[in-house]
């Protein structure tokens, strides 16, 4: 009972900050939108069966997904290398370390996307770099494009690597690798025999936290696509601001959250038959 | 024949005063087994992972049959390791640990299946082969990181506190095992632990080291009966320490009597002497000894095969062991009777 207790007020924060918008949004998305745009109150499954049935949508979701899937991956990738450094330093540079690897999420995002333009802009640092050598002529397109977004969203991402692979690799006994190089394997050999078939857990569980976040990402694809990305995230925010259709809005967000259920399901499946 | 040399080996890690390892020179012929034997901190795991070249010496060499490996990577070393931790792959069945050092070698399948059997017949682990660490009790998972050390056929096998992280009852069994098993593979072996029952038991050379040096290098007997200096008489069994002055080379003066010793510092020197429970005995009349002292007896425990006699003497408090049945061993609280033991039996250390 008393344990039930202390739950209340996480309960209660959850339910008014996250169950009552929701079920709110669901609420919406069950309204018509009139042939003037005007949302009046309905209970119909039109507005599922319209964003259902757009190619438009589908294609948000391909984009979505795979945006999700190569910078989940690319962070994740990234992001074991710092980690393995992290792992090999002295203990007494490991807590700087750490922070240093998870310092990115002190900055605001758009800050650091203002950041990015500054490197990444015609007449960024990269640009200004790769003219200064002679390699190209003309600016590269680095932003405002699917490759800034990426690069952006990459970058935003791996913080979040970085801290589920610290604490995953943190239990790894370095005794494990000492074991194989006592054995006769290489630096490589032990590297693929048994650092990464032990990190192998802690990698699945950094790429789908990175890919869950990634899904949602909203201001990376907005700030850095330039107007030219659409991803789920950026349609909501146009359908319910631009077009002002907030029955379709909701609709996409609702499928967005169920999508992402199904993600967070799967994710506990994978983890319990990894650990069996 | 030496098999293994030590000469000079010194490390020290950053932000600390004094080096973990300062100065340790050893030999070890072949096929013996060496206890590096001391408290918490006292350098032994540090000397036995330079050895297996996890750590790398500040300077000073290993040699090993005759060829300097110093500057060799582990992976190149070819030394079966057993951490104290065991260090077993958790996402490997025994039988997969153990085949490990063989494919890293290259052996072929066929062959490497063979020594893997034979590693695992060793161990007597034939029948858990296929079962994952986890599902190993403590004493099994020991046995495979001994078959996965023996399986490459090692130039030396080190393990590291091995026994440590056995319940009690276990460890006596596994001490004599391990021995066996030493013994029948011929193997030159180094053996770190902290627990002198157990260095004195299965080795047969002892470094006792204290402070990242060794202080004494000999055989169990020799450091057991004769340490060398202070700190090995007070580390490696136990002794009544008695504070003294030396008068004339071999007599000690302590406390309101002369005891004679095999051998002193110059006279003047203040000293402290040790002498074991098991070297004083209780004298019948008519019987001598080069020091008898009259004593009373203080306290008596009775520990089943031995009983000790705590006294007070002129020298001092001294505690006889004896076992049951012998002369004295009855005697009662504040009884009195006669001690004695030998002037070669008093160890004279500078206070």
């Amino acid at each position: 009972m008393s344990a039930a207790l202390l739950l209340l007020p996480a309960v209660l924060i959850l339910a008014a900050g996250f169950l009552y918008p929701v079920a709110l949004l669901g609420r919406i998305s069950l309204n018509r939108t009139s042939d003037i745009g005007a949302m009046e109150p309905d209970l119909t499954l039109a507005t599922f069966e319209k964003v259902v049935g757009d190619d438009f949508t589908w294609e948000l979701a391909w984009n979505t997904a795979t945006l999700a899937a190569g910078s989940a991956l690319a962070a994740t990738a990234l992001a074991l290398p710092v980690v393995l450094l992290i792992r090999a330093a002295p203990p007494r540079w490991r807590g700087l370390l750490s922070l240093m690897a998870i310092a990115p999420l002190l900055v605001s995002g758009t800050a650091r996307i203002v950041g990015w333009l500054a490197i990444l802009g015609d007449q960024g640092l990269i640009n200004a770099m790769l003219e200064g050598l002679g390699l190209t002529s003309e600016p590269v397109r680095l932003i405002n494009n699917w490759t800034g977004v990426r690069i952006g969203l990459t970058e935003s991402l791996m913080p979040y690597a970085c801290l589920v692979l610290i604490a995953g690799l943190g239990r790894l006994d370095p005794r494990l690798e000492e074991a194989a190089a006592t054995l006769g394997a290489t630096r490589t050999k032990t590297f693929l025999r048994v650092t990464l078939p032990l990190a192998a857990p802690a990698l699945l569980a950094a790429f789908l936290l990175t890919f869950v976040l990634g899904v949602s990402a909203f201001i990376t694809p907005r700030l850095m696509g330039g107007g030219r990305v659409f991803v789920v995230a950026t349609e909501i925010f146009d359908l319910a601001l631009e077009t002002v259709d907030w029955p379709a809005a909701a609709a996409l967000a609702m499928l967005l959250l169920g999508a992402l259920a199904v993600a967070l399901v799967l994710r506990t499946a994978l983890m319990r038959s990894a650990r069996a | 024949m030496t098999h293994l040399r030590l000469e000079g080996l010194t490390r020290r890690f950053a932000g600390t005063p004094h080096p973990a390892v300062d100065g340790v020179s050893l030999e070890l012929p072949r096929g013996a087994l060496l206890a590096l034997l001391g408290p918490s901190g006292c350098g032994k795991t540090t000397t036995l992972r330079m050895i297996a070249g996890l750590e790398v010496p500040d300077t000073g060499r290993v040699v090993v049959a005759d060829r300097d490996v110093t500057a060799l990577p582990p992976h190149r070393r070819n030394m079966g390791v057993v951490f104290q931790s065991y260090a077993l792959f958790p996402h490997m069945t025994a039988a997969a640990n153990v085949a490990f050092g063989l494919e890293m070698r290259g052996i072929p399948r066929a062959e490497r299946q063979a020594r893997v059997a034979e590693a695992l017949d060793l161990v007597g682990l034939r029948d858990y082969a296929a079962r994952k660490p986890s599902k190993l009790s403590g004493g099994q998972q020991q046995r495979v990181a001994l078959a996965r050390a023996l399986a490459i056929r090692p130039d030396l096998l080190l393990l590291d506190e091995p026994l440590s992280a056995l319940d009690a009852k276990l460890r006596e069994g596994v001490r004599d095992e391990i021995r066996a098993l030493q013994q029948r593979v011929g193997a030159t072996t180094v053996f770190v632990t902290h627990d002198q029952t157990e260095a004195l038991a299965m080795a047969d050379l002892v470094a006792v080291m204290n402070e990242g040096r060794v202080e004494q290098l000999g055989t169990p007997e020799e450091v057991f009966e004769r340490p060398a200096t202070r700190f090995v008489a007070t580390f490696v069994g136990r002794a009544a320490r008695l504070p003294g002055k030396v008068e004339a080379p071999g007599v000690v003066h302590c406390g309101a009597v002369a005891v004679k010793a095999a051998a002193t510092p110059a006279p003047g020197a203040s000293v402290e002497l040790f002498i074991r429970p098991h070297h004083i005995r209780p004298l019948a009349e008519g019987h001598s000894a080069d020091n008898a002292l009259d004593a009373q007896v203080l306290r008596r425990t009775f520990t089943g095969d031995v009983v000790a006699l705590e006294c007070a003497t002129p020298a001092g408090t001294l505690t006889a062991e004896l076992h049951g049945g012998t002369p004295g061993a009855s005697a009662a609280v504040g009884s009195r009777l006669r001690l004695g033991f030998a002037a070669q039996d008093v160890r004279v250390f500078p206070a």
